[in-house]
């Protein structure tokens, strides 16, 4: 610990700290409960008491960067045992949110994902985006977006079948999604750059680690070393309270791996060996089980995340971002199974809507990745790599 | 200013409660001259100090200061006391009230002699209460060796049993009366003073603290008790599973106060007694190591604040700041690991001890068992507010607020000049 440390309140983060949910902080008397009632908490530098007492002078710089607070999968086990009801659990979750922001840029776009007053704009970018971008390639002759989309006939059947990509094409589709996934996949490269580079200097400063510089290779390493506990949500069953959010989480976690799965299958069927969908064959049905079977734990895993939420409502705070991922999350389920049982119940109108819907949610879910909670999964994986990399008892 | 009220004065004050706030109240009412009735609902006078080993600001037994008060209770015709007596109704208004009081048969007249024959004839033995249920009494007892007034009591749970019946036989005085009877007695006094005190906030509400689970985890009254030269060790501190000398001793502070799962409010005592309670284990086991885990220490006032100073010196007593929120036996299964966060190095402390003393607080009396006077107020953890403004009704001590020795009676001559205030309608 450095003997003398200049303290720079930033009151401003204080209270956006409070606006993000966290706005108990101030009841904090610093009694500790919370370090040890957390059950996944290291014994070297505990968190969340130092977090507690960071967050209320407003030391940004030792929350921000602070590995730590992603550790804390918001169990609530330090919420129930604190004395003074000043939730550290809430607390740590708005800190999250901030250092969200933080390291995704972006201020404008960040603003439209997490204000609920702009949800009407963010879906309305890719509702224009497609019949804008649709309707200028009409102008020069290339019908990638079909108000009355042809049946698709193969196989011999005479009156042929419906295909989203005939309204759609899958180009004009890609198109969009291609240059958006790079976009977020940038807007994460660099946030990572700066969040382990912060990570460590945090943990450098506060005798966290005993490593001194970050060694590429052993952080690899320790990335594979924590992957089974994120698949196997082993954190989750560790705490005391809310130990039923484990299923949920994990239906919503596979469900997205699953579909990422179908989505690159189906890609590389498409550009690699040029069938279009929809793949009713028979030899592809296992990886359509698969999407059926994803679609459907999303549907489910997010539904029980929004009762669970609902449950708690006296002990844990829950924001407008909370409601907006498990919203999005249910919403993209729900499209894609719906765009998919109404292509098949032969309903061409109500398919292609829905389809367009599925569309914007999926481009919403594309967009808001870096902004939006769900930025977790990068964040809390990495910093639990980190963790285990830096060796903390 | 005056206002004619024309129901007519009483001149008597009665107090509630017979502990040293209590005591204290009455007797400076009584020596100015006022008539005053002490009700008591244990078998005895001098209530929670007669239960420590030490006191403040001295350190002097209670015996010290009780026993001088007994003596101006036995001195001074002013004053009558009810022992084993509850107040069961209170009506009328400040200056006039009627007050039911219910006596409670004690089945042993004035005539014992404390000789403690019916004691030694009674078979059944009962859970201490006064030595916290730490060890057992008879049937018929003497609630403690310095009790006052010093008569022995039979326990209702005896009546009607064969060793009632032994009782009465042995003693040779005509001292014991199985025919005793509740009574209720009817008395007009003009101002009430409530000095109902107060209850060690109940530790195995404080499920992580592990008390009640593990037998070597006990409450700070507990190791009054057991230090006490008329406790249930005869004042050696022993651990209760085994009966050793403990090596190492953890005091956990706030443990239930200053806690909105349990005590909201600060008990003002713990700390100052944590402190004592080192001074008593580090006299009789000068090797013995004690750890106290604090969220702050608090002593107030300048000869506290020496006091903890003085402790601080020891080389033997370790300072932790770090609030106690996990025990668990340790791997030889009499001792405790308590764990807790040290928040000044930021690292997890697991600290392996002998036994652990949980510095529990105070809960106002009224809090569990509301009184029967409709016009008291009280705070939301039940102490009663004192409503100067209306009179006639006053709480004195830790009834008012969680309070040491010394200011209880600081509070409770103020509460008897207030009483008499009301008697006098000033």
């Amino acid at each position: 610990m450095a003997d003398k440390y200049l303290v720079e309140p930033d009151v401003g983060f204080i209270k956006e700290i409070g606006e993000y949910g966290g706005d108990s902080l101030k009841k904090c008397f610093q009694c500790a409960t919370c370090s040890v009632a957390c059950p996944i908490s290291p014994d070297n530098k505990p968190f969340p008491r130092k977090e507690m007492i960071a967050a209320s002078w407003g030391l940004k710089d030792k929350l921000v960067g602070n590995g730590d607070v992603w550790l804390c999968h918001n169990c609530g086990d330090c919420s129930t045992l604190c004395p003074r009801g000043a939730k550290p659990g809430d607390v740590l979750s708005a800190i999250r949110m901030y250092a969200i922001s933080h390291y995704a840029g972006f201020p404008a776009l960040g603003k439209i994902v997490n204000d609920p007053k702009k949800l009407p704009v963010l879906f309305a970018i890719p509702a224009v985006l497609f019949l804008v971008l649709g309707l200028i390639f009409k102008i020069f002759g290339i019908h990638w977006l079909n108000f009355s989309p042809e049946r698709v006939i193969e196989h011999g059947d005479t009156v042929g079948h419906i295909a989203h990509h005939a309204f759609f094409h899958t180009w004009l589709v890609d198109l969009i999604f291609v240059p958006t996934s790079i976009f977020v996949v940038a807007i994460f490269a660099l946030g990572l750059k700066r969040m382990i580079a912060d990570m460590h200097a945090n943990a450098l400063l506060e005798g966290k680690t005993d490593k001194e510089n970050i060694d590429p290779k052993g952080f690899v390493q320790s990335l594979i070393k924590i992957l089974p506990t994120i698949m196997k949500h082993s954190k989750f069953s560790e705490c005391g309270e809310n130990t039923e959010r484990a299923t949920p989480h994990m239906m919503v976690l596979f469900g997205f791996i699953g579909l990422a799965f179908v989505t690159g299958f189906f890609f590389i069927v498409l550009y690699g060996i040029g069938i279009h969908g929809p793949y009713d064959a028979l030899v592809w049905l296992p990886v359509k089980v698969i999407a059926i079977v994803s679609g459907i734990a999303l549907i489910i895993g997010s539904f029980l995340m929004f009762k669970n939420r609902k449950a708690k409502a006296a002990d844990q705070m829950s924001t407008y971002r909370d409601w907006f991922l498990i919203g999005l999350v249910f919403a993209l389920g729900a499209t894609g199974m719906l765009s998919y049982l109404t292509r098949l119940a032969d309903a061409a109108f109500l398919t292609y809507l829905i389809y367009y819907i599925h569309l914007m949610c999926v481009f919403v879910l594309f967009i808001s990745l870096p902004f939006s909670k769900l930025a977790h999964l990068v964040y809390r994986t990495t910093a639990m790599a980190y963790n285990e990399y830096a060796g903390r008892k | 200013m005056t206002e004619d009220k024309s129901a007519p004065l009483s001149g008597s004050i009665m107090v509630v409660g017979g502990g040293i706030s209590g005591l204290t109240t009455a007797l400076e009412a009584a020596e100015v001259g006022y008539e005053v009735f002490i009700v008591e609902k244990n078998p005895y006078l001098g209530g929670r100090v007669s239960q420590l080993n030490q006191y403040f600001p001295k350190l002097c037994p209670p015996t010290c200061g009780l026993e001088i008060n007994f003596r101006r209770i036995k001195d001074n015709p002013n004053i009558k006391f009810f022992t084993l007596a509850e107040v069961e109704k209170v009506s009328g208004e400040p200056g006039s009230y009627d007050v039911t009081v219910k006596l409670n048969p004690r089945y042993v007249n004035e005539n014992c002699t404390s000789c403690g024959e019916c004691a030694d004839a009674c078979q059944a033995e009962l859970p201490n209460e006064f030595n916290l249920g730490m060890d057992k009494t008879k049937g018929a007892y003497l609630p403690h060796a310095m009790a006052f007034p010093a008569r022995y009591v039979i326990s209702p749970q005896i009546i009607g049993t064969e060793d009632a019946k032994r009782c009465q036989q042995a003693c040779k005085y005509d001292a014991v009366d199985l025919e005793m009877q509740a009574k209720t007695i009817d008395l007009n006094v003009g101002s009430i003073v409530w000095a109902t005190g107060w209850e060690p906030y109940d530790a195995s509400k404080i499920d992580n603290l592990g008390f009640g689970r593990y037998p070597n985890i006990i409450t700070n009254m507990m190791l009054e008790r057991l230090a006490a030269p008329n406790g249930p060790t005869k004042g050696q501190i022993l651990r209760p599973s085994d009966d050793k000398e403990p090596e190492s001793v953890a005091f956990v502070q706030c443990a239930g106060s200053r806690d909105e799962n349990h005590l909201p409010y600060c008990s003002y005592i713990c700390c100052m007694a944590s402190l004592k309670h080192a001074t008593y284990i580090r006299a009789r086991y000068p090797e013995a190591k004690i750890y106290i885990f604090y969220i702050d220490m608090r002593a107030p006032g300048y000869r506290y604040e020496k006091f903890y100073k003085k402790i601080k010196e020891d080389e033997n007593v370790f300072f932790i700041k770090g609030k106690v929120a996990e025990v668990e036996q340790a791997d030889d299964n009499n001792q405790i690991t308590v764990v807790a966060e040290n928040a000044v190095t930021g690292e997890k402390v697991r600290q392996t001890v002998d036994m652990v003393v949980l510095a529990t607080g105070m809960q106002p009396t009224a809090a569990d068992a509301k009184l029967p006077a409709g016009e008291l107020k009280y705070t939301e953890d039940g102490f009663i507010i004192n409503d100067a403004e209306q009179g006639g009704m006053f709480a004195a001590g830790c009834a008012n607020k969680p309070a040491d020795v010394v200011s209880s009676n600081q509070n409770a001559t103020g509460m008897a000049l207030k009483a008499i205030q009301t008697l006098v309608r000033r």
